[in-house]
């Protein structure tokens, strides 16, 4: 063949090259890659990043087949591997708890592991052995479905900046005592870890994602928290409790948050907000919230809408503000009170940096209409409102259309845009 | 008064940077394109090069003026500020759509200049090449050399089954590996041999004269031995000779070819002997040795099989052996070698 080293395009390339070519290839043929040739052979042995999934191995009818051949390949790869491995992701719905896990946990603990993403199948949730809490180089840990239970003697994780629990099986105060002992904490995301009474003390978090059924949230300590997003599944149960306590929701949660950037609340995320004691208006002023979604708030309701109302009055420099709404029609019909909006509202409040406003989900009632009308009189530099009706109010359209033709508007700029659908 | 229109152009204040690549010619660049590499920019600010034609950078050895200029095509779009993410992904697909070769190069190139974000793109590239493909596709790609034996192939993922054909193979690729390593040990003990020769004038001369019959004891010997072995049931010592016959056989061709048969057939006679004493000696250890290697896992038919099939080889090589030899010996006899010698006398 002549001289091969000199046609040979690709052997002679740096470590950091060919790492960064077979990180991009899905994890089996990077594997392969080690019968090309002898200066292949074993090269992505050395991969820092190493991803799993059911492509790994060849589909097969034969479930318990295709699993052991799964776990197989895992192990030999982990067995043959050298060197640090800094991210372990393995995702498929085939894999249940298995004895194997344990030991990859293990192993990986022992390979100064940075990332690690776990996502199993649905029917056995997996307990996470011990060995994950002495892992201390983590900086990113993503876990679905399993059981965590740190141990008594758990210092926290030093350089953890990014934590997310989707359906885990936690204790409320073992995850308080987590969050609070990961100094870098800046990433929290806790999805349907239900039933959890939360005080979150970290002073380095910046994004807080927030999902399930709680009961009871409170950032104690968040100082630095840029963007949020909370869905809160109440039950009626939980409401009532709530109710009996006096502690004003909205303060726990938007008490302390100065540099807060984006609000995303969804669900009952407003009633949960309008329950609790006020005691007055609130001091709280978000300078830098620019982005204000709100999902399911129901106008009949007056408590919630005075917390929409603190919200975006509260909120100088806010540029976009999005609402859901979920009007109980009938209801909401015989509304009161339509000049409430004027009366609490302290003037003159201009809205000076209001861009964009979507409405959606809209019924036509009453208080609907009255905010669209409030926020169109008070937002000069206004230049998008958009529309969109629910789609299962079909008559009540054209009387919103008429209504809204007759709003005046402070803004010259200002398009109203009304999205049938 | 007619107004003339002057029309005052003033020349464009750009800086531009002088890069020299490793084959010694010199490139003239704007500054602003050149350093978004960073490894120029460093250049321009620890050290100043890059001023002036004399001291421009010298670029590492794996950017080739072609190459540098993909890279600047590169470096000249990205820089501009103003442009969108959309836009810069287009470029990005247009950009690395090229053959592999270049490919290549401009990773490495990208790679020497510490220009990320192009690594990024040309290694997703070539793992978009890499994906999906075929060992045999992957090595014409890349002009990959396929220097790996068969077993190295089959292992590791392999080796966990237990499969006993997977494992039948692996002990017969061992075996005629350990053949070669015979072999070529023996070539090497071989020339060894035949630089010690000191042999006075009065025993070429007689020599000469007993020459052919000497070379046929000397091959009646070897077969000789050569049945003996076969009896012990030992498939390494046949082929051990297999081995010595074929570098006698060597031996025999290239005297020929040289002329100097009396000093080759001696040479090669007494090194015949030598050869099969060093080998007698050299063996019996590792018979032994072989013998304990073959009893473990397989099953007796198996190892008949293996047996049967190995000996199969030995005896085909063995039995060209007399009949090639004898034919060698005439071509040089007969044509080449007599007139030379008679020459020399």
């Amino acid at each position: 063949m002549g001289d091969s080293s000199n046609l040979d395009l690709i052997s002679d390339l740096p470590q950091s090259i060919i790492e960064s070519i077979l990180t991009r290839l899905p994890i089996r043929d990077a594997v392969r890659t080690s019968f090309l040739s002898s200066k292949f052979r074993y090269r992505w042995a050395a991969l820092t990043h190493l991803v799993f999934d059911e492509d790994c191995v060849p589909l097969s009818n034969d479930r318990a087949l295709f699993e052991d051949k799964l776990i197989n390949f895992i192990t030999r790869a982990l067995f043959l591997h050298q060197g640090p491995i800094h991210k372990f992701q393995l995702c498929t719905s085939y894999l249940q708890s298995c004895p194997e896990i344990d030991q990859w946990i293990l192993f990986l603990s022992r390979k100064d592991i940075k990332e690690l993403v776990l996502e199993l199948g649905e029917s056995e949730w997996i307990r996470i052995p011990s060995c994950l809490f002495k892992c201390n180089k983590l900086i990113c840990l993503e876990l679905f479905r399993c059981e965590l239970d740190p141990p008594p003697t758990f210092k926290g994780f030093m350089c953890l900046k990014t934590l997310n629990l989707y359906q885990v099986f936690v204790a409320s105060d073992a995850i308080e005592s987590l969050i609070s002992s990961c100094p870098l904490l800046e990433n929290l995301s806790l999805s349907y870890s239900d039933s959890l009474t939360l005080n979150i003390y970290a002073p380095n978090l910046k994004y807080l994602c927030l999902e399930g059924e709680f009961k009871d949230i409170c950032l104690q300590n968040t100082p630095l928290l840029i963007a949020m997003s909370v869905a809160m599944y109440m039950t009626e149960d939980i409401a009532e409790h709530m109710q009996q306590s006096s502690s004003c929701n909205f303060i726990k949660l938007l008490g302390s948050v100065p540099y807060l950037e984006k609000l995303t609340g969804r669900i009952y995320f407003t009633k949960y907000l309008s329950i609790g004691d006020d005691r007055g208006r609130l001091s709280v002023t978000y300078s830098h919230l620019k982005i204000i979604e709100l999902y399911q708030v129901s106008f009949e309701d007056m408590k919630e809408i005075l917390v929409v109302l603190h919200l975006i009055t509260n909120s100088p420099n806010l540029k976009e503000l999005q609402i859901s709404g979920s009007s109980n029609t009938l209801a909401a019909m015989e509304a009161t009170d339509l000049d409430f909006w004027d009366k609490e509202c302290p003037s003159p409040c201009l809205f000076e940096r209001l861009k964009v406003v979507k409405m959606t989900e809209m019924s036509g009632v009453p208080h609907e209409m009255e905010f669209i009308k409030f926020l169109l009189e008070r937002s000069p530099v206004l230049e998008v409102m958009s529309i969109m009706p629910c789609p299962s109010v079909m008559d009540g359209r054209l009387n919103m259309l008429i209504e809204l033709v007759r709003f005046r508007r402070a803004s010259a700029r200002a398009e109203i845009l009304f999205i049938q659908c | 008064m007619s107004e003339a229109v002057i029309a005052v152009v003033k020349p464009e204040m750009k800086s531009y940077i002088w890069l020299q690549t490793a084959d010694g010619s010199i490139q003239q660049v704007e500054e602003e394109v050149a350093v978004f590499c960073p490894m120029i920019c460093r250049e321009v600010i620890q050290t100043g090069m890059g001023s002036s034609k004399n001291y421009a950078i010298s670029l590492p050895q794996r950017v080739n003026p072609a190459i540098l200029g993909l890279v600047l095509d590169y470096c000249r779009f990205h820089q501009v500020p103003g442009r969108s993410n959309k836009e810069r992904k287009n470029f990005d697909e247009k950009f690395i759509r090229m053959d592999t070769k270049r490919l290549c190069e401009l990773t490495s190139a990208a790679d020497s200049l510490q220009l990320k974000p192009l690594v990024d793109i040309t290694s997703r590239a070539l793992a978009r090449i890499i994906e999906g493909k075929t060992p045999e596709e992957i090595r014409e790609t890349f002009h990959l050399p396929d220097d790996l034996t068969e077993e190295e192939k089959l292992e590791p993922l392999r080796n966990i089954t237990a499969d006993p054909r997977i494992r039948l193979l692996n002990r017969l690729y061992a075996r005629k590996r350990k053949e070669l390593k015979e072999r070529e040990k023996l070539k090497n003990v071989e020339i060894v041999e035949e630089q010690l020769d000191d042999r006075s004038v009065d025993d070429l001369l007689s020599f000469i004269n007993g020459g052919d019959g000497d070379t046929k004891g000397a091959r009646t010997n070897r077969s000789k031995k050569k049945n003996r072995r076969r009896k012990d049931q030992s498939k390494v010592v046949t082929s051990l000779c297999v081995c010595a016959g074929a570098s006698m056989l060597h031996d025999l061709s290239s005297a020929c070819h040289v002329g100097k048969v009396s000093n080759g057939l001696l040479a090669s006679s007494s090194t015949c002997s030598k050869f099969q004493d060093s080998a007698v000696m050299s063996f019996s250890p590792k018979v032994e040795f072989d013998d304990g290697d073959i009893d473990d896992g397989i099953d007796p038919a198996m190892k008949e099989e293996l047996d049967r099939e190995v000996e199969d080889f030995a005896r085909r090589l063995n039995s060209d052996w007399p009949e090639r030899m004898q034919e060698i010996l005439s071509l040089g006899q007969e044509r080449r070698c007599r007139p030379e010698v008679m020459n020399q006398w």
